[in-house]
């Protein structure tokens, strides 16, 4: 029956080998980089071993930016998931079909937005004499509300048009989720006088657990291009109070120094992290 | 009863609620975009103001803008091109010939993903740099080829997968090669789910930032890194004509909205049925 088929060794290999190329020589050349002390402005560098990795572990910004991205990704991918289940049971619960169809469309715009403008959008409209975001404060206090250069709230302000971005978006999937359920168990809860967040927390939610995992799992991913938002809104500041690692890798190889070969070993730590992580969750996810 | 009630009303209002932070947003940008300075450097926010514009004549007829522009749809469009040529037989493959290797092949596009972009721009750009490719329309069209091909892989396999294998088992039946089956039937029975995974990867790419910032310096500028310039001017920013680059930006991601939503409602069908 299974005669010989060429159809998809022809399909599979040119991609493969492609992609396969791209991944690995980069990779492997930033490993290559990361041993010597090569600089933008000295295009020839020595190899100076692990000195690199070493000089990272006592860099104070660093240790700064690993807790900033850390603290990035928890409250990004919670808020993110917190806003999607809210909104998605809300618009299951209380939304008519053609009502959902509209509200799904325009909660889509966000994240279709490319992050530059989503990041300016907001970077103007919290600005502190012309925002439309902080006029109310300002109308009502008569003082000037500057969110994005107090270190307190900085990290927040630019993690709200991240959760602005996703939560909308994930919140639409939440809905596609909720409308593949079968209602039989729902009707039988509604004959028992359920209440309808008892509904939810006790029946909905625990069947969704698989897709809702995965979607936290993407979120995670997702996350950790934050760099365009941080770029556009902050650029790491006031201080270093919003400078995740992507963004202090950049400015190491980039604006400051030019020290490609220094933020090449933090490339390097980022992928190992994040490789072993995904792949530790992915394979438990499975 | 009437708690019920209650509750429906409230869950309307935040829904709406919702919506308005969705759309105000880039509603306000819009209209910033076609006020006069002084019209923006308000106060108290104008709603009603005499509409100019200044601003997008200023934005389009700016050389760094028109060269970024032609720039993104250069480099977008041939990396979605090759992407789209080869992740489609490819997504076709693993979704119809499953072998040992498949669920490898599979992790492996989705571990592309895992990689932090400044992980692959780093090492690009020496790389670039030494091949004397840095700076140009060639080496970010294979930068990101890398990403629409993994991207248009991995949404392209679910989609040849919800094609009926009995449709064809038929057409094997009556007498079509594997190829044929492929460009003659899996193909345009797919091919709505196949646009919005390409339409995905156009915007994947046409969105990008930290590659293209890494990766350029004037040449081969994409749009978000002009208008992210843009955004950095000084103390005396124009701030409409800022608003009218970041709304000319967005204007082709947003055209696909419908093309990606209806790509969403597909992909959920599927567990219903």
């Amino acid at each position: 029956m299974k005669q010989k088929n060429s159809l998809p060794a022809v399909f599979l290999t040119p991609a493969m080998m492609i992609l396969a190329v791209l991944a690995f020589v980069p990779t492997v050349y930033a490993i290559y980089i990361s041993l010597q002390n090569r600089e933008l402005s000295r295009p020839v560098g020595d190899f100076v071993g692990i000195a690199n990795y070493i000089d990272l572990f006592s860099d104070r910004r660093f240790i700064n930016a690993i807790g900033v991205s850390l603290t990035w990704e928890a409250v990004t991918v919670g808020m993110t998931l917190i806003v999607a289940v809210g909104l998605g049971i809300l618009l299951f619960e209380c939304a008519a079909p053609r009502m959902r169809n509209i509200l799904a469309l325009l909660f889509l715009m966000p994240v279709i937005l490319p992050r530059v403008s989503a990041a300016f959008v907001w970077k103007f409209a919290f600005h502190p004499l012309y925002g439309i975001a902080t006029y109310p404060y300002k109308a009502i206090t008569g003082q000037p509300l500057d969110l994005l250069s107090n270190p307190a709230t900085a990290l927040a302000t630019v993690a709200l048009v991240d959760v602005w971005q996703w939560g909308l978006f994930f919140s639409v999937i939440v809905l596609k989720l909720l409308e593949t359920l079968p209602p039989q168990p729902f009707e039988a809860a509604r004959l028992d006088h359920a209440r309808t967040w008892e509904i939810y927390t006790h029946i909905a939610i625990p069947m969704l657990k698989a897709p809702l995992i995965s979607l936290a799992f993407v979120k995670m991913i997702e996350s950790l291009r934050a760099f365009d938002l941080i770029y556009v809104m902050t650029r790491g500041g006031p201080g270093i109070t919003t400078e995740t690692l992507d963004m202090y890798a950049f400015s190491q190889g980039f604006i400051e120094s030019g020290r490609i070969s220094y933020a090449s070993s933090m490339a390097v730590l980022m992928m190992i992290a994040t490789s072993i992580a995904f792949t530790f969750i992915w394979k438990r996810v499975q | 009863m009437n708690a019920h009630k209650l509750g429906r009303v409230v869950g309307r209002i935040l829904l709406l609620l919702a919506a308005f932070s969705a759309v105000f947003p880039v509603f306000w940008t819009l209209l910033n975009a076609f006020k006069n300075r002084v019209d923006i450097v308000t106060p108290t926010p104008l709603f009603f103001f005499t509409p100019t514009l200044d601003n997008f004549a200023y934005v389009l007829g700016r050389e760094s803008v028109f060269a970024g522009l032609i720039n993104s749809l250069i480099i977008s469009g041939a990396s979605v091109l090759i992407g789209a040529l080869l992740g489609l037989p490819a997504a076709y493959a693993i979704a119809r010939y499953p072998n040992r290797w498949s669920g490898d092949i599979q992790f492996f596009v989705l571990s592309l993903r895992f990689l932090p972009p400044v992980a692959i721009a780093i090492p690009l750009m020496v790389i670039w740099l030494d091949f004397g490719l840095y700076d140009t329309r060639l080496s970010m069209i294979v930068t990101y080829t890398l990403l629409t091909l993994a991207t248009v892989i991995w949404l392209s396999v679910p989609a040849f997968a919800r094609v009926p294998k009995e449709v064809e088992e038929a057409a094997r039946v009556d007498g079509y090669g594997p190829y044929a089956i492929f460009f003659l039937i899996a193909l345009p029975i797919a091919l709505r789910s196949l646009i919005g995974a390409v339409a995905f990867a156009f915007v994947l790419v046409w969105n990008e930032f930290l590659i293209a910032l890494m990766l350029t310096t004037s040449d081969a500028k994409t749009l978000p890194i002009v208008a992210s310039e843009l955004t950095q001017l000084g103390r005396d920013v124009p701030w409409g004509i800022l608003n009218a680059s970041v709304v000319l930006l967005s204007i082709p991601p947003l055209l696909f909205i419908g093309v990606l939503s209806g790509m969403l409602n597909s992909a959920f069908k599927r567990k219903t049925s």
